[in-house]
């Protein structure tokens, strides 16, 4: 009868372990005994990713098949880095036409390009749920890695460091609900912010009415708010919203990072960002 | 089944979770494999032992998620315990029920995270993960149910019938 009465404080017991362990989490006392146990599954992440790799090897069996893929590989990072040229030419003409027209450029545009250090972190691990998106990289603490440390890749903006343990960090995706970034279009320079949503895509919003947002437009990190460098690329604007009744412009971003493909990431660590980031003050995730 | 095989099983299951799964999406979202194990469990065994599976489960997920700590270890619970409702007919023909019930589990594991995740003070898109994440997640859940509680009910009938010892 005792047995049957403890067994049934069991899920109760459960529920409130659980709950402690939230409270003790917020109040950041787990992370000794989450580094712990990183150490334990940081490899059998790494192993496993190796086997998925190697199995994907495999299935590429015929040799003709791999010659082309890596050919198409080829040619996809040198479109990539004439992409990421291109762009950046067209970025150093626009500021040029700009800073002319500026007297106190020094003060709009204070020298924050990207500098210093990158560490390059292989992806380990993915969020198991599909309602956040975060991935799991095999730097951290040890290799001078702190908390919102810009991550990118060749192709663009990733994210940005959201937890470290000794060896390994987490990544925050600018696909995230919860993610924001302050943007700015090259072309028309208008501002807005790129919120993730549910299905992984990017929103530009917050855009001024009297803001010019056209489809085609590349998509910058702006600087403001200090999180991110600024001229990081995002990507290109594929759809505008423009409605007279409301206060702002909404705009459908095509990142050009590949998240479903990431594999080798930069974290920028000449970069000092302000300890928190944007918060959304609406909360308004779609 | 002891705990020294369930606490392995489970790990397993929630380091697949965090490294192949996602790379296996259909229609943008991929499989719960942790979930899919608490949901068959619960319905092999019952909810006393599904809400173990799901806390030890939850554990293990919350470990590798970036999510406030506790949100999948709730969920799963959650999950575990209201598996009841099907409690020990999925066997035979009763498919229908071991469908529904993993549909349902996953629209009530999500809902739980995502108030979890809010309560954190991070922002939730409830509409925008309803209609393209949750809804979409637990209808491939449901189709591939009866993949995993065919796997488990092997287990259980190998294994586990002697139930778990606490």
């Amino acid at each position: 009868m005792g047995r049957e009465r403890l067994q049934n404080l069991v899920p109760v017991l459960l529920i409130l372990l659980a709950l402690i362990g939230f409270v003790l989490d917020r109040a950041g006392l787990l992370q000794p005994i989450g580094d712990l146990l990183a150490r334990g599954t940081t490899p059998l992440q790494e192993a496993m990713n190796l086997i998925v790799s190697q199995v994907g090897e495999l299935t590429q069996t015929a040799r003709d098949l791999r010659d082309l893929r890596q050919r198409n590989r080829e040619l996809e990072a040198q479109n990539a880095s004439l992409l990421l040229e291109n762009v950046r030419l067209r970025e150093v003409e626009t500021e040029a036409t700009l800073l002319r027209d500026l007297l106190d450029f020094s003060q709009v545009y204070p020298s924050f390009d990207i500098r210093g250090a990158h560490v390059v972190g292989r992806v380990i691990g993915r969020d198991p749920s599909n309602l956040q998106r975060y991935i799991t990289l095999d730097v951290g603490r040890e290799d001078g890695i702190v908390r919102n440390m810009p991550v990118v890749t060749n192709r663009g903006l990733v994210g940005r460091i959201s937890e470290v343990g000794d060896g390994w960090s987490r990544v925050l995706l600018i696909t995230d609900v919860s993610s924001l970034v302050n943007a700015l279009t090259q072309s028309t320079r208008a501002s807005g912010l790129i919120q993730g949503q549910a299905d992984g895509s990017l929103m530009m919003r917050d855009i001024p009415q009297e803001d010019v947002a056209s489809v085609g437009d590349t998509v910058f990190t702006s600087g403001l708010g200090g999180d991110f460098p600024r001229q990081i690329l995002i990507g290109q604007i594929t759809k505008v919203e423009r409605k007279d009744y409301e206060l702002y412009q909404v705009a459908t971003v095509q990142p050009t990072v590949d998240f479903d493909h990431l594999e080798v990431v930069l974290v920028i660590t000449g970069f000092e960002p302000i300890e928190e980031t944007t918060e959304d003050p609406s909360g308004n995730g779609q | 089944m002891t705990i020294y095989l369930v606490v392995p099983l489970l790990v397993i299951g929630a380091v697949l979770q965090a490294t192949i799964v996602p790379h296996l999406t259909i229609g943008g979202v991929f499989a719960d494999l942790p979930l899919l194990i608490v949901v068959s469990w619960s319905l092999l065994r019952g909810a006393r032992e599904g809400v173990v599976w799901g806390f030890i489960a939850g554990l293990a997920v919350d470990l590798l998620s970036g999510a406030p700590f506790g949100a999948a270890t709730l969920s799963l619970i959650a999950v575990g315990f209201l598996s009841r409702v099907g409690e020990g007919t999925v066997f035979g023909t009763r498919v229908v029920l071991l469908l529904v019930t993993t549909f349902l589990a996953t629209i009530v594991y999500d809902l739980v995270f995502l108030l979890i995740v809010q309560i954190s003070g991070q922002t939730v898109a409830w509409l925008g993960s309803l209609l393209r994440v949750i809804l979409p997640s637990a209808a491939l859940n449901a189709v591939l149910s009866p993949i995993i509680f065919g796997m488990m009910r092997w287990l259980y009938t190998r294994l586990g019938r002697e139930g778990m010892e606490l």
